[in-house]
């Protein structure tokens, strides 16, 4: 299966037009003319959100779309073809459309385009994976469909409820427990030389909250709360693709459910690094499940972890649905992935993990706390003072993407409702500066 | 509060001794002699305690020699990172060491005069306390400690050094004392009283009520003012140091609701009575007036706070409601509990239109959401200006008072547009913080501005280093060391 076979529209970069009947230049109006439908691109919030509004308005999709660029430079004209690409992707299936992208650059831009393309392939990855529902994408089908990076060259390594209970992942363990399915623990790698740089996701296939249960309204977007490991996964098709490596992705996948023998606020937990864990919240899931994950993601090695969870609903109240919150325990690596999120224009905020919220941690019972309870808590940085300590000495970065994962408004890139794909591209980028 | 002086290096017949001792160092100077007399009991006590000097660590030994109380061994942490910032927060312990006794030294005598006066500013700033409303306790449940001496090596220098110091520390307690006031007490009125007696430090004080502030077209403070039968005041105090007749001075602008109830979206009746000190980003302003007054600080600055009270009367604003700002922009009153951001656009335009500011920093406790986003360690920064950003940064972090920079960007402003006027007061709860900053944006004109929110570090619920628990007075140390660093050189 090549590149172009994962994208949803056909692309061509070409010195001549192929007449196609839509066109989007800078210097056309929307309308009508005797070739067929004319799109004005506005160039103003850049090139990849120019595209992607092109190619939002089309009238029909399915006959395709040319992109006049004239005299644009090569670096523009790919981003702009990856905002059409990104934007034509539709969890509806649909015959693949052409995409001409007319250049005088043509051979350079074709030549530049696999890179590209690969990341794109990584990003709408993490879509299909996010966009399917609970019912249908359990823990095992998760687990099932991420075999398909199997014959790109990614190995898979699968550890299932049984043996993760055996192994000691008593955080994972619990809290994928009430769940009919899983939990796993996945580790995706692809070779190279060195130390691997590590991966890690939540995959939460549903969050009901437990026995912390969520309010009825909007607990249908936690079918979303998979998105960081659709991250990663996506992350490590494009390295794949581009033959990137060393890296390894490893994702926590499991459904926090309801259940008779469901874990409880109170519990004390023995986490896979021998820590023990006070559940304070049965609703603050993913740090327990990404506190297994990076346990055992050290143990691989590597030279520096960045794990990617939609995890808090604090860090929407502090950054909204416009930026993702960056935590660190190491100055040079939060530099590298801020660096890789203007790469792929993946927005990031970095946030403070204070002294206090460590000690605002402190169990009367077990070695910490897993949140806090109470009004007006900082929780996002909670959960990232928490995690921390999972990653102990290694250069570790914590991306909270809640609020990231699915387009609030309709957005150039994705329309209203459907997943973005956040963080795909900013790991595969990563690759790239650390 | 005690009075601090300085002295030279000598035994005391009575009273209790404090060693500051930095982590790893021998006893020296009049901790080696106290050693001496006590015929090595208090080596010997430190080695029992195993005593490392780490910060914060302390061993008390009890009547050490005849007529000494008792001598408190205090770390300091590492003599590297022992600067005069962290000898400020490592001070800050010496006062709870020390209240219960009639009268005790601290044997700083081995450190330099800059750090002893920095050791005493700490002390001093956590000596603070409010006994006004307290009528039964007992005398023996107060501090006695009526004066603290430190023995230094130069004790002229340290005295010399400790005099700006203390000018600080008397700001920072008048903000304590207007943010700790009970709100039935501190109404506007009351609260704008309380500046007139900075006139005596040759801070100019000119007070506005509601008639000026109708004339000058303040509809948004005063619909938020209209709930309650307490009318609300604009303070504007100048202070003149830099000695030119004409320059152009910096703003502070505080927000200072004596209380909110939260008017008609009332909020619920659990931890109400902390939004007593909801103006406290007013508070700070006229301590910081006073600190830079009272240090005679060599620049111009305008403070200015709009003080208003917060009420559902029966001529409150409504939800729905649409007032005009003194800028003539428009205003969607959608929750009557966002006001904060209504009192500071009027009064952060009153302070361009009026005094030309150079750049300017608002300080208001403006959101709950700040404190989902950040905690009670940091105050949420916002700034159009990248150089006031890290100038405000970096004296946060030499203070002790940290504050964490959040984002601005035109993708937050669209939560505050408005289908009937220039914008609502509210943009939901994603980014709260920064939908508020963004409306305050709007006002400042293109400015260099930041913005403070205050409200996770006004107020602790705990001890802090160089405040006990209560009322912070977070900012006025900071923006005394922004304006010296920046503005008096």
């Amino acid at each position: 299966m090549s590149i172009a076979d994962l994208l949803p529209v056909t692309v061509r970069f070409d010195t001549a037009s192929a007449g196609l009947s839509a066109r989007a230049c800078q210097d056309q109006t929307d309308g009508w003319d005797a070739q067929g439908q004319t799109i004005h691109l506005d160039l103003r919030r850049g090139e990849t959100a120019a595209g992607a509004r092109a190619w939002a308005a089309l009238a029909e999709p399915a006959r395709g779309l040319e992109l006049c660029t004239y005299n644009m430079p090569p670096d523009d004209v790919l981003l702009l073809a990856a905002g059409a690409v990104l934007r034509a992707w539709s969890h509806k299936p649909a015959p693949r459309a052409p995409l001409h992208v007319v250049t005088p650059f043509a051979e350079p831009v074709r030549a530049a385009w696999p890179r590209m393309a690969a990341a794109l392939a990584g990003n709408l990855l993490a879509r299909e994976l996010v966009v399917q529902p609970a019912n249908l994408l359990t823990p095992a089908v998760f687990v099932e469909q991420l075999r398909r990076l199997e014959r790109h060259g990614v190995a898979m390594q699968v550890l299932g409820p049984k043996r993760l209970l055996r192994e000691g992942y008593g955080a994972l363990s619990a809290v994928g427990r009430a769940a009919q399915s899983g939990p796993y623990l996945v580790t995706l790698s692809l070779p190279g030389e060195g130390a691997p740089l590590a991966f890690v996701g939540k995959g939460m296939c549903f969050d009901t909250g437990g026995i912390s249960i969520k309010p009825a309204g909007g607990m249908e977007a936690m079918r979303a709360d998979m998105a960081g490991a659709a991250a990663c996964a996506g992350a490590m098709l494009a390295a794949a693709l581009r033959g990137a490596g060393p890296v390894v992705a490893v994702l926590a996948i499991a459904e926090n459910s309801t259940g008779g023998d469901a874990y409880r606020p109170g519990d004390v937990l023995r986490s896979a690094s021998g820590r023990s864990i006070e559940v304070v919240d049965t609703d603050a899931e993913g740090r327990l499940a990404l506190a297994d994950a990076l346990h055992h993601a050290r143990g691989l090695k590597p030279r520096a972890m960045v794990d990617v969870a939609t995890l808090t609903g604090s860090i929407v109240t502090a950054l909204g649905h416009h930026r993702a919150g960056l935590f660190g325990n190491d100055d040079a690596l939060r530099d590298a992935v801020l660096k890789a999120s203007r790469a792929a224009h993946e927005k990031l905020w970095p946030m403070p993990i204070g002294v206090r919220h460590r000690e605002d941690l402190d169990s009367d019972i077990a070695d910490i706390k897993q949140c806090t309870s109470g009004r007006l808590q900082p929780d996002a940085c909670h959960a990232a003072a928490f995690l921390r300590e999972f990653a102990g000495d290694v250069p570790w970065a914590h991306l909270d993407i809640a609020g990231m994962e699915l387009a609030e408004e309709d957005e150039p890139l994705a329309a209203k409702g459907m997943p973005t794909g956040f963080g795909a591209r900013l790991l595969d980028a990563l690759l790239d500066s650390a | 509060m005690p009075e601090i002086s300085f002295i030279k290096p000598a035994l005391p017949k009575t009273g209790a001794i404090l060693l500051p001792m930095t982590e790893g160092a021998a006893l020296a100077g009049l901790a080696a002699a106290l050693d001496e007399a006590a015929g090595g009991a208090v080596s010997r006590a430190l080695e029992a305690a195993q005593f490392k000097g780490r910060k914060g660590q302390s061993v008390t030994i009890w009547a050490p020699v005849a007529g000494i109380t008792k001598c408190v061994a205090l770390g300091l942490g590492k003599a590297e990172t022992l600067d005069a910032d962290a000898a400020e927060q490592a001070g800050g312990p010496i006062w709870p060491a020390l209240s219960a006794e009639a009268s005790a030294m601290v044997a700083a005598d081995v450190l330099d005069a800059a750090l002893v006066a920095r050791l005493a500013s700490g002390a001093m700033l956590r000596s603070w306390r409010f006994d006004r409303y307290r009528t039964t306790m007992k005398a023996e449940d107060k501090p006695k400690l009526g004066k603290l001496a430190f023995a230094a090596g130069n004790a002229a220098a340290a005295r010399a050094a400790f005099a700006p110091l203390k000018a600080v520390a008397e700001g920072v307690f008048i903000t304590r004392e207007l943010v700790a006031e009970p709100p039935n007490v501190l109404t506007p009125a009351e609260m704008a009283e309380r500046c007139k007696p900075l006139e005596k430090l040759g801070v100019g004080v000119e007070i506005l009520g509601p008639k000026e502030m109708k004339k000058l077209g303040f509809g948004a403070l005063l619909g938020v003012a209209q709930g309650s039968v307490n009318e609300p005041r604009m303070v504007v105090m100048r202070w003149n140091g830099s000695g030119k007749k004409k320059s152009q001075p910096i703003c502070f602008i505080g927000k200072g609701v004596t209380f909110d109830t939260g008017g008609i979206s009332i909020k619920p009746a659990g931890g109400m009575e902390d939004m007593k000190w909801d103006m406290a980003g007013a508070g700070t302003v006229i301590g910081l007036m006073a600190a830079l007054a009272g240090r005679r600080a060599k620049c111009d600055v305008v403070g200015l706070v709009g003080l208003v009270e917060n009420m559902p009367g029966g001529n409150a604003q409504r939800p729905g409601d649409v007032v005009t700002t003194a800028s003539g922009q428009t205003v969607e009153v959608i929750n009557t509990d966002a006001e904060g951001r209504l009192v500071l656009a009027d009064v952060i335009h009153y302070a361009i239109t009026k005094h030309d500011p150079k750049w300017m920093v608002d300080l208001a406790t403006l959101t709950g959401a700040i404190i989902i986003a950040l905690g009670h360690e940091h105050a949420g920064l916002f700034a159009n200006n990248d150089d006031l950003a890290r100038n405000i940064e970096a004296a946060g972090r030499a203070t002790g008072e940290l504050c964490w920079r959040m984002p601005l960007g035109d993708s937050y402003d669209k939560q505050i547009k408005s289908d009937i006027a220039d914008m609502k007061n509210v943009g939901g709860r994603p980014g709260g913080s920064i939908t508020a900053a963004q409306f305050i944006q709007r006002f400042v004109q293109g400015r260099p501005w930041a913005h403070l929110d205050i409200a996770g570090t006004a107020w602790s619920a705990k001890d802090l280093p160089v405040s006990a628990k209560g009322a912070t007075a977070y900012g006025v140390r900071l923006l005394d060391r922004l304006v010296a660093d920046h503005e008096e050189g």
